[in-house]
């Protein structure tokens, strides 16, 4: 075992709101880390990995992530993604990976984009809690080392801009054939549907996550580090009913937890 | 007096008529009285600058002058809980204890009712962010926000109208709280025709802190020579005039010239300072600093500086050629009293305010955030206790900083209006399951997940209830600590038209309620007042029967284990909700309740966890349907409401704390719009309204006619309880003296009510999930 904590970087841009709950999630799983400013580029290179967390980073201005993915921080991290440190972009922080390009990275240039909801009930911004489904083998990508194929999720999504979609026609086999796709939604029953509200958005093919070809960068639209802890599950899930009244047990690992896990796992078996 | 270099206006010199018209000229609202009692206090001629001070000061928004007197006779506002009471910006209730060390929680409520009217986003959107502001002050991490909104009517005349506000305000609310970060975890919102010209917009904001490091909205002791710093976005002419604004009543033909009176939210910037802000605290912690922070609200920089100042008996000298601003050419009477969002004012000794000009400046980078954006100095606290601005090398005002301050007061008349109220002579339906389920549609019934859905609820990950899974939102407080919020607001209008007084005691006990529901204690209150034109007599007759219900429910409904009242530590008044035309909304006394959990896994949601567990229910049903859905539904008002009995009512609410604290139920729902059968509905439906598991219930309890008990909003609670755990329940509420009504259990897969033997009700889930999930989309549709 290495001595040294994996330590992540977690990527404040002006106008980021999850920042604090992602590191606390980082922190949970026995990693080290620390709150990033945009502006403090010397040394984030030094880090094992990026977390690039949800919010409204320069205000969204012109679309969802675009400033973000242009800012100089982001030509230190896309590099160091290269020498195959882990990045994990969660809601806005997945769409700055895919205004850059990182996902799903397979030209090198922005391939698909995020798009604004398509739901019934409610324009533009949406909150609520849904269920993912792993689409991938155990230890596919950085993400999912104690995860599963199949395995069911809860987790919250709180975006207006959150529908993969592609105009290229083959994309998605491409991504479905080089196993990038992480996450679906699904029912609690692990039912891939493509009606709301299974689907929250309408995203291409339910699409809630992708990683590069390499494994080592996912952009995921909902939120896992506000689905790392019973206590933040909603009354829909047993495993909040069943913990009630034992304090311990709400504080506890919920499913999505894993996914910081098997970043530790990851960095200690690859990068430290 | 002080002297002053610019010209003065010649007041003293003016007939009546001649300063009538000069009043009306300058958009000042003064009245001559007002205007000439000005002269009065500074000895002299005011000039332009001053005169506009005394204009926002004197503002019933900004002096309570009209409320003052009442407020202070009537509320209760301590308790041995309360750690600052409504003094600052903001109050603090305790939390409890965290290693050795007392934690508050800060709380503010406050009502952006006139701006959400005229423009709804951004009026909506500035509440939010002027409520934030009042929170992040004292030196707390802000941790919720809540909005109890009110609509009109949206099948009335003025549909159209009401459907946009009502849209436009969610859509505000969401735009600015999603935007920075803050959850918001509850909310309640009524419809009716009273609120057809004017909505009310409030907002709830949270806080925690710990005790120790508490920063005042006053300059700290010695502070002569300190630097008067304002931080944020780049002073323009917005919201010149906010506050007095706030205290006219809308005229739909000044819609134009009102809009202009309305601030311009900037939720990126805001969140930028949050964060930058936290960091001062650090800092300053770290360095032993205390500073005087202090949210720019109403009145600007003028206010902020000279209470800042003021409340510690120090005097003011500030150079307005020193602030930021936007524009070019702006006169200093709207540099020093313009509303422009997203600034505050720091109090900070010499030798800080290096580091903290850097935190905002370049760490933070604050001027490549928003345009002309920054930390800024502008003047210093001076030992004369003299409010002096300059402007170009001119002095412009020089009043004595306590003469700023002091408001006026004036002691109204109030006269109870004629009510004319009947109990409607019904006819019993013939269908039930259509009744219950048009209750259920009813907007004020329905699910407001179209709005909540639309706010971000699980934001910092703190989230144990979210918005509409429960009678009160729950959130973790501290990091490494069992402690729990709970927050609800509340307010019928309804019943606030048919009694002012008891409307107000029924608010302040549902909020109660509705925190207890999910085991948390009643810890503290808060209250916006939003109430027609005080200068009628009637009007302030309503306003003061609200106080007087409020006063009279907090000191009975005690805080738990103690004699005291739950305090009211912070609160609103809102005057003028009335439109030309003379229509005034109902009186709304809106109360939020702050309770606390001592262990939030305890806490439990209305949704009905399994079959086969029994129903039971707290508190007798009763013929008082006055105000209710039910009556609405079939177009009555109804004349009885709900009468409170203050020693049944604090038993229920503590028994039920008490049982959810043992861990003996399973779910748990206060009875009321809607009434019993709504009650039991939405338990079956739970929040997300999912819920799989029907119910059946005998109504035999009751002599009743069927359709009084199923939707009487008689205050009470209906709750689940395994059989295992019926002893020791029993035992518990024997202690209250409080008699359990055994409604039935959950079974099937629909809602059966039987009376004598004969089912009255039979209606799938699924039914139950239709109505209740459309109403209130169809309200905004």
């Amino acid at each position: 075992m290495p001595t040294k904590k994996p330590s992540i970087a977690v990527i404040y841009f002006p106008g980021n709101n999850c920042e604090e709950e992602s590191l606390k999630a980082v922190l949970a799983s026995g990693m080290d880390g620390q709150i990033v400013r945009w502006n403090q580029r010397k040394g984030v290179e030094k880090y094992d990995g990026y977390v690039i967390p949800g919010g409204w980073g320069y205000e969204d201005r012109i679309r969802a992530g675009v400033i973000m993915a242009k800012d100089p921080i982001f030509d230190i991290i896309k590099k160091e993604a290269e020498k195959g440190k882990l990045v994990l972009g969660i809601c806005n922080g997945a769409q700055a990976l895919v205004e850059c390009g990182m996902i799903p990275g397979l030209k090198n240039k922005v391939e698909m984009a995020l798009a604004p909801n398509k739901n019934p009930l409610i324009s533009g911004y949406y909150c609520t809690w849904v269920n993912i489904r792993s689409e991938q083998e155990k230890n596919r990508c950085v993400f999912t080392k104690f995860t599963e194929k199949d395995e069911v999720i809860p987790v919250p999504i709180a975006h207006g801009e959150g529908r993969y979609t592609t105009k290229d026609s083959e994309l998605i086999s491409k991504l479905v054939k080089n196993n990038q796709i992480v996450f679906r939604y699904s029912t609690k029953e692990g039912k891939v549907e493509d009606s709301f509200p299974t689907n929250p958005n309408g995203a291409m093919h339910n699409i809630a996550a992708i990683c590069n070809k390499k494994g080592n960068v996912m952009a995921m639209m909902p939120h896992p580090e506000r689905a790392s802890f019973v206590r933040q599950l909603p009354d829909t899930t047993e495993l909040k009913n069943k913990s009630a009244g034992r304090i311990n047990e709400f504080e506890s690992a919920a499913p999505a937890k894993a996914i910081f896990d098997s970043m530790k796992k990851y960095v200690e078996e690859e990068i430290l | 007096m002080g002297g002053v270099d610019v010209e003065l206006i010649g007041i003293k010199e003016m007939s009546d008529s001649q300063l009538s018209d000069f009043l009306k000229n300058n958009s000042i609202s003064l009245s001559i009285f007002e205007a000439r009692k000005v002269v009065e206090l500074i000895g002299r001629n005011p000039t332009l600058t001053e005169l506009y001070i005394f204009n926002i000061q004197w503002s019933e928004h900004s002096s309570y002058k009209s409320s003052r007197s009442v407020l202070k006779a009537l509320l209760p506002t301590n308790a041995p809980n309360v750690i600052l009471g409504p003094v600052e910006d903001s109050g603090i209730v305790e939390l409890g204890y965290v290693n050795g060390e007392r934690y508050g929680i800060v709380v503010s409520h406050e009502s952006h009712n006139h701006p959400s009217q005229v423009v709804p986003y951004e009026g909506a959107a500035t509440g939010v962010g002027g409520i934030i502001r009042d929170v992040l002050c004292m030196g707390a991490k802000v941790i919720a926000i809540a909005d109890p909104l009110r609509f009109g009517n949206p099948n009335g005349k003025n549909k159209n109208k009401v459907k946009y506000i009502a849209n436009e305000v969610i859509n505000g609310i969401a735009g600015y709280g999603d935007a920075v970060g803050i959850p918001n975890i509850c909310g309640d919102v009524y419809f009716n025709s009273s609120f057809d010209e004017n909505c009310l917009v409030n907002v709830v904001c949270l806080g925690v802190v710990k005790e120790k490091d508490i920063i005042h909205s006053y300059a700290p002791q010695n502070a002569e020579g300190y630097d008067i710093i304002i931080v944020g976005k780049a002073t323009d002419n917005s919201g010149f005039g906010g506050a007095a604004f706030a205290s006219l009543i809308l005229d739909e033909k000044d819609r134009e010239s009102n809009r202009g009176a309305v601030q311009v939210p900037d939720p990126f910037l805001k969140n930028v300072i949050i964060r930058a802000s936290y960091a001062v605290f650090e800092e300053a912690r770290k360095q032993n600093i205390t500073l005087g922070f202090k949210d720019m609200g109403a009145g600007g920089i003028m206010c902020s500086t000279s209470e800042l100042c003021s409340d510690a008996n120090f005097g003011a000298d500030i150079d307005l050629s020193k602030v930021n601003v936007s524009m070019s050419n702006l006169p200093p009477y709207i540099i020093a009293n313009s509303e422009t969002q997203e600034r505050f004012t720091w109090i900070c000794p010499p030798e800080f305010t290096k580091t903290l000009l850097k935190i905002y400046n370049q760490d933070f980078e604050l001027p490549n955030i928003s345009l002309g954006a920054g930390a800024f100095m502008i003047g210093k606290v001076t030992a004369q206790q003299d409010y002096i601005l300059k402007h170009e090398g001119k002095v412009v005002c020089n009043v004595p900083t306590k003469v700023v301050t002091q408001g006026i007061k004036y002691e109204r008349e109030k006269k109870a209006p004629k009510r004319k109220f009947e109990e409607p002579n019904l006819k019993e339906p013939k269908d039930y399951n259509n009744a219950l389920l048009s209750v259920l549609r009813h907007p004020n019934v329905a699910s407001k997940a179209k709005a909540f859905r639309h706010y971000d609820t699980s934001v910092m990950g703190n989230a144990v209830i979210e918005s509409g899974y429960a009678d009160a939102g729950v959130i973790r407080a501290v990091d490494n600590s069992p402690l729990g919020i709970a927050l609800k607001s509340d307010c019928n209008p309804r019943y606030c038209r048919i009694d002012p007084y008891w409307g107000a005691v029924n608010a302040v006990a549902e909020s109660m309620r509705n925190v207890a529901a999910v085991g948390a204690i009643p810890s503290a209150l808060t209250d916006c007042l939003n109430y027609g034109n005080p200068e009628k007599p009637e009007a302030f007759y309503d306003f003061y029967e609200g106080v007087r219900g409020i006063a009279d429910a907090a000191k009975n409904l005690c805080y738990k284990g103690t004699k005291y009242p739950v305090p009211v530590i912070s609160g609103n008044v809102s005057f003028y909700n009335e439109s030309a035309s003379g229509n005034a909304v109902d009186p709304s006394p809106i109360v939020a309740c702050i309770g606390v959990l001592r262990d939030y896994s305890k806490a439990i949601t209305m949704k009905v966890k399994k079959e086969n567990s029994a129903l039971f229910m707290i508190g007798d049903r009763k013929d008082e349907l006055g105000g209710s859905v039910y009556y609405d539904v079939n177009e009555e008002m109804g004349a009885i409401v709900p009468i409170i009995d203050f020693d049944k009512e604090r038993n229920n609410i503590y028994a039920i704390i008490d049982a959810i604290t043992a861990g003996l139920l399973l779910s748990c729902h206060d009875i009321s719009d809607g009434g019993l059968t709504a009650t039991i509905s939405e338990m079956l439906l739970g929040g997300n309204a999912d819920g799989a598991v029907g119910a059946e219930i005998n109504l035999d309890f009751t002599d009743l006619r069927a359709d009084k008990a199923l939707f009487s909003e008689t205050p009470g609670f209906v709750f689940e309880v395994e059989d295992k755990n019926l002893e020791k329940l029993n035992t518990m509420f024997k202690f209250y003296k409080i008699p359990l009504i055994k409604l039935g259990k959950t079974k099937g897969k629909s809602l059966i009510i039987t009376k004598s033997g004969k089912k009255i009700i039979e209606v799938p889930i699924e039914k139950l999930k239709e109505a209740w999930t459309t109403g209130f989309v169809e309200a905004l549709e």
